[in-house]
């Protein structure tokens, strides 16, 4: 129980740590950033557009800077992000959740996706020390773990798009199909996110790869491992329950460290293939330079992460009898 | 307590009054503290050889590092050459406490440096404690103290990086690294447990030899009895936290008084000698000391308990002849 | 407060003079050494030369590049060619010459940020661990909400506010973000350290924390620190690369980044320039590829285990083979162990661990086999038992072990399995290590019982608590964790498990050795008693002669690797025939009888890689003749005991 409790508090402080950030960067910038933008459009944008920003950046002009992060504190547990200026006059909200799915779907499901496959890779490599699978995939993952996540999925749209038109290139889905649970709509959707999906597996399951097999041929040298071949209980089991269990362990903390890495080349991704998700609008706020829907979306990004650390975590506590017992 | 401690200055080395370590263990809600050390007198004498032995978690380990500064006591004083430690000021004064009084370590695979040559830790205590030395004579010094602990030749040793050496030699080079310091009490926590049978009796009689040569005291600290009489003029054995009891070592082996010397004396694996089946039901897990009420931490296992020794802490008593014990029943 | 004493065993085989610690290479100054293991590792190979391309082109780009990179002078769009190797962009420059001056930029941010970010995970990681307490909270806190945190994001929404801001910005704000995965890692390996004497060791000297943390804690940790600048480095390149891609860099640098901005806004893609936009991302990934080979092979040089030696068996010198006999079934020896030889491989070449073993077990006898540190006898058991592979390397080269009229060598994993347990079982140094730290003690006999028989579930738990009940544990630890028992509770938990089938031959290895003298006696009278009481035979390992003393029926004297004497236990411990079984036996002192100066065995166990000619215990035996060295010394048979000794060949 210690344990579960320990890790809700770091997820809260963690995500305190964020919004502080949010609300600190505009103004630890030089030359305050977000005073200069309220001034430059004071009187070019419509009084909504003008609070919008206020709230984004927790400014007005007569409150005190302690007064203005409270009232800011306020507003993002009331999910109140302000007005987007890209998608005029949906609230900042009202746009995150649109992206949300669309980021769940490709960006969770891959990622979980990659980890479970990576690890399994990564356990029968070990197992196998010096097989086939053994000899041909770590390398070359070492090396597909290098790429860059955004040159990626450019080359896989030159080739799988352009060369040979085999998929599509970009997008979520195509625009003459209409939106909705629809058998039509949700092929087209799948389509459209196998390119973008497969980039991602690619650049990321490396790591889980490596990991997992670096820790199950540690694992593999422990005396319970020996004890289990021992008694003579079948290889299969002492894969899974002896070895595999043990080792697992170690890469879970590995998934929740290196989410924030995965969650940086998805954002390049949806990017590159123009996907309608999180990431994507992530970067077209950052381009329009509607700050109010890119602080959003950052603690959107934030809180992802960080739910899928503890999602990691009860994993960890569901797995090693240890952790249940942490005093 | 005053005049107590003026007599003992004109013989003891080294002696602790009422010394106790605590520890806090659990976390800020379940706060406990961990007795590992509780009111341990012991004096150490000039050239004297002092067996401390016990199980593990008996709290030896921590009384050496008391006297190696590493932990500050809870309560009690350790006097060195008649002056209280807890008035030592400055680092000048600790330093030259730490040359008169430094430690060899249980496990030679770590107390070296392995990212070093094995001159490494004994130059170090020679620049730090005796600054006065040239290189050249730090040079001369190095060979010597190598030569004393038998790792010759001495400049082909001190090139060599600790990986090269086996564990017996490692150990030989926690020793010199002591003796460069010009040491009174050299503290062995457990020196020769680690190392295989044919090798540890040559490190106990190098402890011999430096006493002998040298005019060196040792606290030799062991869970191995029978080195501890091979070696040591005075034993005192530890249950617990608790001295229960000391005395000359063939005196309390050959005659142990407190019941768990006894048990502990009776277990010692010996080819020589009937195998001892008396107390073999005892399964030999003593307690773990966490805010421990009055009364024989000992009572559990004891045979002689009494209702006295459920409610009062056995002092030591004197039994005469050097020998002390605490018990309520035994004497 | 030992609780190391487990270390006090046997080093599984080891021999004394094992390879060199990489820490012990680089601390040392041994660049040499350093340079020898790279050139000996492939990947690592790979990924200095890689680098150092790249480094020459970052630093003579003007050499190397025909063209200006800068000047839009050419036709845009074109292909590959003699003039132009990489063909031009869509605004018309050369884009050979743009790779190879983008080079200095990458490179020049790896370098920097990886050394910003590699000395703030030094100083965060190594301190948090060193001064611990409060302080190691606040830090670890720190670095772990910084880990977790997206810092890509984070670092666009950074840039969003300044934009075009310059590389010096963009290196302080990669490597203040960047530092906290390396010192995560440094943490915990320095907490490690914490506890190794030699720090403790310079504490006690009295040296200063500072001294302490940067001369003795950090040598050590070399090849941690290397692979953190590595990591680091990786993911300076990767985020510069993604910054520029999005236009948050300036655009009118020279580097991969921008060439891909340009490319990717240019549509080089769609316009038939594919080369445009692969050319920068392939230096990208050689060189994230490079930082990252060399990161793999560093782990791999300086943790052996990683690495896989293939045991040369040509190399290893030939025995003859034990001459073939027929497996008689029914009455006879439980176990029958012919010639037995065990090799594993070393970079030096292979070693014979075990050499040439004979022996015989009765059914119901106690064997025990004693020895030093290396001198095979945890090796020889678990080969008996086919248990071999790491952490005890080492494969059978030769020999018979007969056990049930089966050799056990030849047999199949799938055959084995069905012996396993059921007829024998097998007991480990230290429970901790060897119960599973994730399934209850329930769970791991289940295991057992399922693999071996269809008992129910009801089955198997009532025969759990009844093995429970042998060795005196209460039946309700049955649902409990390794952990949450005591250590001579997890000793006895494992000796029940063996005991689940009473199966004809238990083999120990040193089940004591980590036990405290009280407790260690209890379990041996219990050992024994189950021994006597349900008729198993025995063979237990022990570095510790005296232990066994009044328990075993038989004892095996093993030095390097082979037999020295075997004998009844009171004939061995009364009329020792090998010199080094009378030099262990009055190597430790006794506490009864006369108080006698004892000598020892002077000198150490051989280096297996080169046994010394002949005897192998000639350099420290006091009785040594020249004929001791001339050859190799057979064992005797002298009154029902073995010795290889030439003084018992002209004993009577």
């Amino acid at each position: 129980m210690r344990f579960v409790v320990r890790r809700l508090g770091f997820f809260v402080v963690t995500l305190w740590a964020a919004i502080t950030a949010n609300f600190l960067i505009p103004r630890l910038m030089p030359g305050n950033p977000a005073l200069a933008m309220m001034a430059r459009y004071r009187g070019h944008i419509n009084p909504q557009a003008l609070h919008a920003l206020e709230i984004a950046f927790g400014v007005k002009s007569h409150q005190s800077v302690l007064s203005a992060y409270f009232s800011y504190l306020g507003n993002v547990f009331r999910g109140r992000f302000g007005i987007s200026l890209t998608f005029f006059p949906d609230a900042v909200s009202h746009d995150v959740l649109q992206a949300l799915p669309w980021t769940l779907a490709l960006v969770g499901v891959t990622t979980i996706l990659a980890f479970l496959l990576g690890t399994l890779i990564g356990l029968v490599s070990a197992w196998r020390r010096g097989g086939m699978l053994d000899s041909l995939l770590p390398p070359i993952f070492v090396i597909t773990s290098a790429f860059p996540y955004f040159w990626l999925a450019m080359l896989a749209i030159w080739l799988f798009a352009i060369k040979f038109h085999w998929l599509p290139q970009s997008g979520g889905y195509d625009f003459t199909t209409t939106v909705g649970w629809t058998w039509a709509f949700v092929g087209d959707a799948l389509k459209h996110s196998v390119l973008p999906a497969l980039t991602i597996l690619v650049t990321s399951i490396g790591g889980w790869i490596l990991t997992m097999r670096n820790n199950t041929i540690s694992v593999l040298t422990e005396d319970y491992v020996r004890m289990a071949r021992a008694k003579g209980l079948s290889p299969w089991r002492v894969m899974w329950t002896y070895a595999g269990r043990n080792a697992i362990l170690p890469n879970l903390t590995g998934f929740a460290m290196s989410l924030g890495f995965v969650v940086s080349g998805a954002i390049l991704v949806e990017f590159v293939f123009n996907y309608p998700g999180v990431g994507w609008m992530f970067l077209q706020s950052v381009e329009n330079q509607d700050y109010a829907l890119m602080q959003g979306l950052f603690l959107m990004i934030v809180l992802a992460v960080l739910t899928a650390i503890l999602a990691a975590d009860a994993a960890t506590a569901l797995l090693d009898p240890r952790t249940r017992d942490l005093k | 307590m005053r005049p107590r401690g003026e007599r003992a200055l004109s013989e003891a080395l080294l002696r602790t009054e009422g010394l106790t370590r605590h520890f806090h263990v659990g976390k800020l809600l379940s706060r406990q503290t961990l007795h590992a050390v509780d009111d341990v007198d012991l004096t150490i004498g000039r050239g004297e050889i002092v067996a401390l032995v016990g199980e593990s978690g008996s709290g030896k380990s921590t009384i050496a590092r008391l006297l190696a500064l590493v932990y500050r006591p809870t309560r009690g004083e350790i006097w060195f050459e008649g002056r209280p430690l807890s008035r030592l000021r400055g680092r000048k004064s600790r330093l030259a406490y730490s040359a008169a009084v430094p430690m060899v370590f249980q496990d030679p695979y770590s107390s070296i440096n392995p990212a070093y040559r094995v001159s490494h830790g004994i130059v170090r205590g020679m620049k730090l404690h005796r600054g006065d030395l040239s290189r050249s004579e730090r040079g001369a010094e190095l060979n010597r103290v190598l030569d004393s602990v038998g790792l010759v030749p001495a400049g082909e040793t001190r090139r060599r990086f600790p990986y090269e050496l086996s564990g017996g030699q490692r150990q030989r080079v926690g020793f010199a690294q002591a003796l460069a310091l010009r040491p009174k009490l050299i503290v062995a926590d457990e020196p020769v447990s680690m190392l295989d049978v044919s090798i540890r009796v040559g490190v106990l009689n190098l402890m011999g030899e430096l006493r002998e040569q040298e005019g060196v005291s040792f606290l030799y600290i062991t869970h191995d009895v029978a080195s501890a009489r091979y070696l040591a003029d005075r034993i005192l054995v530890m249950y617990a936290g608790h001295l229960v009891e000391e005395g000359p070592t063939e005196d309390v082996l050959q005659r142990p008084k407190h019941p768990y010397t006894q048990l502990l004396v009776s277990a010692v694996p010996d080819p020589r000698a009937e195998l001892g089946l008396a107390d073999a039901r005892d399964v030999g897990e003593p307690p773990k000391v966490v805010d421990p009420k009055p009364g024989c931490r000992f009572r559990q296992r004891c045979a002689l308990a009494v209702a006295e020794c459920e409610t009062v802490t056995p002092q030591l008593r004197e039994l005469g002849d050097g020998r002390r014990v605490a018990c309520h029943v035994a004497g | 407060m030992s609780t190391s004493s487990l270390g006090a065993t046997d080093q599984l085989g080891t021999p004394p003079a094992g390879p060199a610690p990489l820490v012990a290479e680089i601390g040392g100054g041994r660049w040499g050494d350093v340079w020898r293991a790279i050139s000996r590792n492939k990947k690592a190979l790979a990924g200095v030369l890689l680098l150092l391309v790249f480094v020459v082109l970052a630093i003579f780009p003007g050499q190397i590049a025909p063209d200006d990179p800068a000047a839009q002078v050419y036709t845009p769009a074109l292909g590959p060619s003699w003039h132009h190797l990489l063909g031009t962009t869509g605004r018309g420059e050369d884009v050979f010459s743009q790779l190879v001056w983008g080079t200095r930029m990458s490179l020049v941010i790896a370098l920097a940020v990886g050394a910003l970010a590699t000395a703030l995970s030094v100083l965060i990681g190594v301190s948090a661990a060193y001064l611990g307490g409060i302080a190691d909270g606040i830090l670890s806190l720190i670095t772990d909400v910084i880990l977790v945190l997206p810092i890509f994001p984070l670092i666009i929404v950074i840039a969003a506010y300044r934009k075009n801001s310059g590389l010096f910005t963009l290196i302080v704000v990669l490597g203040a973000l960047g530092w906290s995965y390396g010192a995560r890692q440094l943490r915990v390996q320095a907490l490690s350290l914490r506890s190794r004497d030699f720090l403790e060791s310079a504490r006690v000297r009295g040296e200063r924390k500072a001294y302490v943390i940067l001369f003795e804690i950090l040598p050590t940790m070399t090849s941690l620190i290397v692979a953190t600048f590595l990591g680091s480095a990786l993911y300076a390149v990767l985020t510069a690369a993604g910054l520029q891609f999005i236009g948050l860099g300036d655009p009118n640098s020279q580097s991969w980044g921008t060439m891909l901005y340009w490319a990717q806004n240019g549509e080089a893609l769609f316009a038939g320039m594919p080369l445009w936009a692969i050319a920068p991302g392939v230096c990208i990934a050689l060189l994230g590829a490079s930082f990252a080979l060399l990161n793999y092979a560093f782990d791999e040089i300086s943790s052996p285990a990683l690495r896989v030696r293939k045991l040369d068996r040509a190399r290893i010198p030939k025995r003859l083979p034990p001459p073939a006999e027929a497996p008689q079934a029914g009455a006879g020896p439980v176990l029958k162990v012919e010639g037995l030889s065990v090799a594993y491989a070393t970079d030096a070449g292979p070693v014979v661990a075990v050499d040439d073993v004979d022996l015989e077990l009765a059914r119901g006898e106690f064997l025990a086999i004693v020895g030093e540190s290396g001198c095979g006898k945890s090796t020889l058991l678990y080969a008996i038992a086919r248990l071999l592979g790491s952490p005890l390397p080492g494969e059978i080269v030769g020999g018979r072990v007969l056990f049930q009229s089966k050799d056990l060598v030849l047999l199949e994993e799938r055959e084995l399995r069905r012996v396993r347990w059921r007829d024998l079982s097998v007991v480990m140094q230290s429970a901790m290590n060897a119960l599973n730290p994730v399934l209850t003690v329930a769970e791991q006999m289940r295991d057992a019982c399922r693999a071996h028989s269809n008992m129910s579930r009801a089955e198997i738990a009532e025969r759990s608590r009844e093995v429970l009940r042998l060795v005196s544990i209460d039946p309700v630890h049955l649902h409990s964790y390794p952990h949450q028992l005591s250590g001579g509770m997890r000793q006895r938990a494992m000796i029940a498990m063996a005991l689940l089938f009473t199966p004809d031959l238990v083999i120990m290895d040193e089940p004591t050795s980590a036990l405290d003298v009280v407790a260690q006696r209890s379990l041996m009278v219990q050992i024994k008693e189950l021994q006597e009481r349900l008729g198993f035979a025995v063979i237990f390992v022990t570095h510790d002669m005296s232990l066994v003393s009044h328990f075993s029926d038989r004892l095996l004297v093993m030095y390097a690797g082979q037999v020295a004497e075997m004998a009844q236990t009171r004939e061995l411990f009364d009329r020792p025939r090998h010199p080094y079984s009378q030099g262990l036996l009055e190597a430790f002192p006794s506490i009864r009888g006369p108080k006698v100066r004892l000598l020892g065995i002077p000198g150490a166990p051989p280096d297996l890689a080169r046994p010394p000619a002949g005897c192998r215990f000639a350099p420290r035996c006091a009785h040594v003749q020249p004929r001791c060295t001339a050859a190799e010394v057979p064992l005797t048979s002298v009154n029902g005991s073995v010795v290889r000794c030439v003084l018992a060949e002209n004993a009577p």
